[in-house]
């Protein structure tokens, strides 16, 4: 198995501040090709791409980017989503941090596209040296004449802010996003109307993640049929997989969708379990996304497959779990956090949180019942059921699936006799 | 212990240019950096600034970890 670097080709290769390195490594190309055409013509491009969104939903760019152009209000806003907060995703770092000035240059052309004037970037609040690095991009780029009026002598005008973060993991989430920067609490809303009709202050808004803005300038500067030949028919292009959990070496790698399967990507790139154990379960998506039991990780890295085979793509964050672990300790982990985090507007995500982390809190201290594994699922399909945002729809999926893959480890700590 | 100083919160308006509900979020975020905590004044100033009440503001501030909105000890 090998890594494709396209969207990590220049991480490392030049100081993130320095304009002129990056235009000496073809950096602006996909800029000036967009300034080039009508908005619209760009958006057709995105389309034809078949880029989708790399930040968990998997939503299609081109028809986000469609919707918002076609609304008539004005002022349109553009938003990065850099609060990158799924357990074990660390991807969209890389890119802030290694290769920034192509992250600006999708949010460019995206806002180019969609005609927006004023454009955010939210990064995440414990990515402090990421906020700096790019407050002073910033500064760099209005010198360079890519913020600001007029950008590279074209009748393009946009400015952009840099917004960190301040803690809430619901502020990845679209709506929350857009509520922080209105100076709300972060919570989710219901859908319809999308953000690309009533975001930002109620007028059209697109909020695209790191890693899917940065495909931009690719698809531009090389072309839709080329960047078609990366990956395959239906899910085009290269994803960054966060590998984390037991393995030996950890990372970000960059690969072709298609190229290879799960297991080679643990054993290969990652080296292997850390303990050398087997392995026991993975989550292929993120902390929000079902477990693969080991039967299962032959799956290709597809969206389709990983689909079939139980679970979901997600954010595209390999989680490991060696043999030696219980589920319930993991799915306990796992509760606590998404307990703390769910922000409170819907009853089923709010309350279903405290309640299933209570019954896997017995069933951890042994005092558990064949009722309790019975109500966990009961609470765990109602929340999936029942919630307004993808968060309360996906964290009961992990406890979900393990009672299905490892029952044993749930019967043994059950009670037979109900005291 | 960093304490209030009006003028260091003036320096920052004039930094930032003017604030507005645009940038309100961000700009409450460098008066926590400047300061440690988002003082009532910077409030109060804020609230007439950008024509938002006062409870609206602290309706946001208090819901996220990071802001505070007293002077923490040891901060």
């Amino acid at each position: 198995m090998k890594e494709s670097k396209v969207l990590t080709q220049r991480v490392g290769k030049y100081e993130p501040l320095d304009i002129k390195a990056y235009q000496a490594l073809d950096g602006l190309n996909g800029l000036r090709r967009a300034l080039a055409m009508a908005p619209e013509l760009v958006i057709e491009q995105i389309r034809q791409s078949g880029l989708t969104g790399r930040g968990g939903a998997g939503f299609p760019t081109g028809l986000k980017w469609a919707s918002a152009a076609q609304e008539k209000q004005e002022p349109k806003y553009f938003i990065c989503n850099a609060d990158e907060g799924e357990l074990g995703t660390f991807k969209d770092k890389v890119l802030l941090d290694g290769d920034p000035w192509a992250v600006l240059e999708g949010i460019l052309i995206a806002a180019y596209a969609i005609g927006a004037e004023q454009a955010y970037i939210y990064i995440k609040g414990e990515y402090e040296k990421t906020a700096k690095l790019w407050e002073k991009l910033v500064g760099e780029a209005e010198k360079a004449g890519l913020l600001g009026e007029g950008i590279l002598g074209s009748e393009f005008s946009v400015s952009l802010q840099v917004v960190r973060g301040k803690g809430p993991y619901i502020a990845g989430e679209e709506f929350a996003l857009i509520s922080s920067l209105e100076t709300r609490r972060a919570m989710s809303k219901l859908k319809p109307p999308y953000p690309t009709e009533k975001g930002l202050f109620g007028k059209p808004t697109v909020v695209n993640n790191v890693e899917t803005i940065a495909n931009v300038p690719v698809i531009l500067a090389y072309g839709v049929e080329e960047y078609r030949r990366l990956g395959i028919e239906e899910d085009p292009g290269t994803r960054l997989f966060s590998l984390s959990g037991d393995v030996k070496k950890p990372g970000v790698y960059e690969l072709e969708m298609g190229s290879g399967t799960l297991k080679e990507l643990i054993n290969e790139l990652g080296q292997g379990t850390a303990a050398g154990q087997l392995i026991k379960a993975v989550q292929p998506g993120g902390g929000t996304s079902a477990f693969l039991g080991r039967a299962s990780i032959g799956c290709g890295l597809t969206t389709q497959a990983i689909r079939k085979a139980g679970s979901g793509i997600g954010t595209a964050a390999v989680i490991v779990y060696e043999e030696g672990k219980s589920a319930i300790d993991i799915v306990k982990g796992l509760l606590e956090f998404y307990g703390a985090e769910s922000c409170g507007r819907c009853v089923p995500c709010r309350i279903g949180v405290v309640k299933m982390k209570e019954i896997v809190d017995t069933l951890s201290c042994g005092n558990g019942t064949e009722q309790d594994l019975t109500r966990l699922r009961q609470i765990g399909k109602a929340c999936v059921a029942a919630s307004t945002c993808g968060m309360g729809q996906a964290f009961p999926l992990p406890v979900l699936s393990a009672l299905e893959l490892f029952p044993e480890d749930f019967e043994a700590v059950v009670q037979k006799v109900p005291a | 212990m960093k304490e209030f100083k009006p003028q260091t919160y003036q320096n920052l308006l004039k930094s930032t240019g003017g604030v507005t509900r645009e940038n309100l979020f961000s700009f409450l975020g460098k008066v926590q950096g400047a300061f440690g905590y988002v003082p009532r004044e910077v409030v109060c100033d804020l609230a007439i600034r950008t024509g938002l009440s006062e409870a609206r503001i602290y309706g946001a501030l208090t819901s996220y970890v990071d802001f505070k909105v007293k002077v923490e000890a040891g901060g």
